[in-house]
């Protein structure tokens, strides 16, 4: 449950109380059961209908910062010790820290978690280069960020299999006061790469059994390389979104300047107006370095974009904004909304000799918690075969490139990513009567 | 010459905020109206409105009556004007984080 819907419930709850308390315990003779059921239910619509209302007021740290990871999949909250009774493996499995890469904290509170899994006195994970962690005897030597000391991990790595050591001699460790005795050494592979060891140690004669920690070292390795798979499509995500950034059309450059060299001499402050807004818009498509941003923030960047098609478009080019206020705080993935414009911009309006009407609907059901934007447009539409290429995911630069349609699968694939299958991206076009988007998404 | 560039804005854009403040409009003065309505309907259709005892012996239509509608009336007054005003803030100005507007930038900075 995110932090909102949690604050909602709370809300809920305190509704209720207050109900009850006013009906029933304050007051004498208590109302009745219906009555006092109907009052709950008329203060808990109010609440849920309010509540996603701007007076919310701004959030803190919305781009780049916080927000724009806030879609990561959360961290679960760790015990100090490392244990927790009754750990089992497979919940050892599903709570590994090292699911968010091979770090220093990560391997010492992995370390402490499967230290009384394996039956090891002592625990350590290395990468291939220095000691990450080390829990139990022999820590005092073993420092955390120091090289590997131990002749037994050089082996493993070399050798990318397990090794077994049952004498102290066999452990290698240049320290003559080690207490450790036996060692099982397994290498933690990234598919064929070898990117560190998981050392049990013990300080009897009797090794750790080397299937558990064969066993052990293959789960470590598949949650390093799922957090290997994260990083990549974190970075994908991102390289989309830099696309879409890389995607702003020089043609509307070339235009817009034109027509601000135009109106240069017969309106200066017009002009002056146009570069001022074109610098805005710019510079919020350069700065934007989350995925998130409120609403409005795009909304500014529509609107900018806009009023400098119609500088050069003059009355063919008209627009009508139906907003929600709840709509204005809520938080819609950066650049989405301006590419949807602009196609209706370009595809339906530019080609029509008498213009016509971009329409920008958003509106919030706070019940299903979801935040819906529409543009629709009343000009050329689309060919069926164009839309159904669309429809299908096909990238139709190949065979159209003046409909080439990339900022809508470009927009699909970043929503993709952002919300797997939690949201719905419609788009219907009659030729000659216009197109419609519709995006569907959960309200943030 | 008037530097305040960054308050011009095109009509369709004013017309937006004018319908949004309309709805806000439309939608407190329901609430108002139910609030108000609701009184001399639970007045007429509860006994237990004016006969039950609440507090200091006074009954729930009488201490709504002499505190709660005003208490109401200012915590819907002050919620509509805050969200009036949070609206045409975020959808007439420039709600960017940095705060930073073309029109403030001094010539030959870079962004």
């Amino acid at each position: 449950m995110r932090g909102g819907s949690r604050l909602l419930a709370g809300v809920l709850v305190a509704a209720w109380a207050a109900v009850y308390l006013v009906t029933q315990v304050l007051v004498a003779p208590p109302l009745g059961v219906l009555p006092t059921l109907a009052s709950g239910l008329v203060v808990s619509t109010v609440v849920v209908l309010g509540y996603p209302s701007a007076l919310r007021g701004p959030r803190g740290g919305s781009l780049g910062g916080p927000a724009g990871r806030s879609w990561r999949p959360a961290r679960r909250p760790q015990d100090p010790r490392g244990v927790r009774d009754g750990l089992t493996i497979a919940a050892a499995g599903r709570s590994m820290p090292l699911r968010n890469g091979l770090t220093p904290d990560a391997a010492r509170r992995t370390a402490q978690l499967i230290r009384p899994l394996l039956g090891g006195d002592a625990i350590a994970i290395t990468d291939t280069e220095q000691v990450l962690a080390f829990v139990g005897p022999g820590s005092d030597h073993h420092h955390v960020g120091g090289t590997l000391q131990t002749r037994v991990s050089r082996l493993a790595l070399g050798k990318k299999r397990t090794v077994v050591v049952h004498a102290r001699d066999g452990i290698g460790c240049p320290e003559p006061g080690c207490p450790l005795r036996t060692a099982v050494v397994a290498p933690l592979a990234v598919a064929d790469r070898v990117v560190g060891t998981l050392k049990v140690y013990r300080v009897h004669d009797e090794p750790a059994p080397r299937v558990l920690v064969d066993d052990m070292a293959s789960m470590l390795s598949l949650h390093l390389e799922l957090a290997e798979m994260d990083r990549e499509r974190h970075l994908a995500s991102d390289a989309k979104l830099d696309a879409l950034r890389a995607q702003i059309n020089p043609h509307f450059l070339f235009n817009i300047l034109n027509t601000i060299a135009s109106k240069s001499r017969t309106d200066p402050e017009e002009s002056r107006e146009l570069l001022l807004r074109l610098s805005d818009f710019f510079r919020y498509a350069v700065r934007q370095d989350g995925h998130f941003a409120e609403f409005s923030q795009e909304y500014f960047f529509v609107r900018t974009y806009v009023s400098l098609e119609q500088a050069r478009f003059g009355d063919r080019l008209r627009v009508r904004y139906d907003l929600d206020p709840q709509v204005l705080t809520s938080r819609v993935p950066v650049l989405v909304i301006q590419p949807i414009v602009e196609n209706a911009v370009k595809h339906g309006i530019a080609d029509s000799v008498t213009g016509g009407t971009v329409h920008l609907r958003a509106r919030v059901d706070p019940l299903t918690r979801t935040t819906s934007i529409r543009v629709s447009d009343d000009g050329a539409g689309m060919a069926p075969e164009v839309l159904d290429r669309l429809l299908a995911g096909q990238r139709p630069g190949d065979t159209d490139p003046r409909h080439s349609g990339v900022g809508l699968w470009n927009i699909s694939q970043r929503l993709d990513s952002l919300f797997g299958d939690r949201y719905s991206f419609d788009v219907a076009s009659t030729p000659g009567k216009g197109t419609t988007v519709d995006l569907r998404i959960p309200l943030r | 010459m008037d530097d305040d560039v960054g308050a011009r804005h095109t009509p369709a854009e004013v017309d937006a905020t004018f319908r949004t403040l309309r709805r806000v409009a439309v939608g407190y003065f329901v609430v108002f109206l139910l609030a108000v309505a609701a009184f001399p309907v639970l007045s007429l259709t509860s006994d237990w409105w004016s006969e039950a005892r609440l507090v200091g012996g006074m009954s729930p239509g009488f201490l709504v009556a002499a505190f709660g509608l005003y208490l109401f009336f200012a915590v819907l007054g002050v919620a509509v004007a805050r969200l009036m005003s949070a609206v045409e803030h975020r959808m007439l100005d420039d709600t960017r984080d940095d705060g930073f507007s073309a029109a403030d930038e001094p010539p030959g900075d870079l962004p």
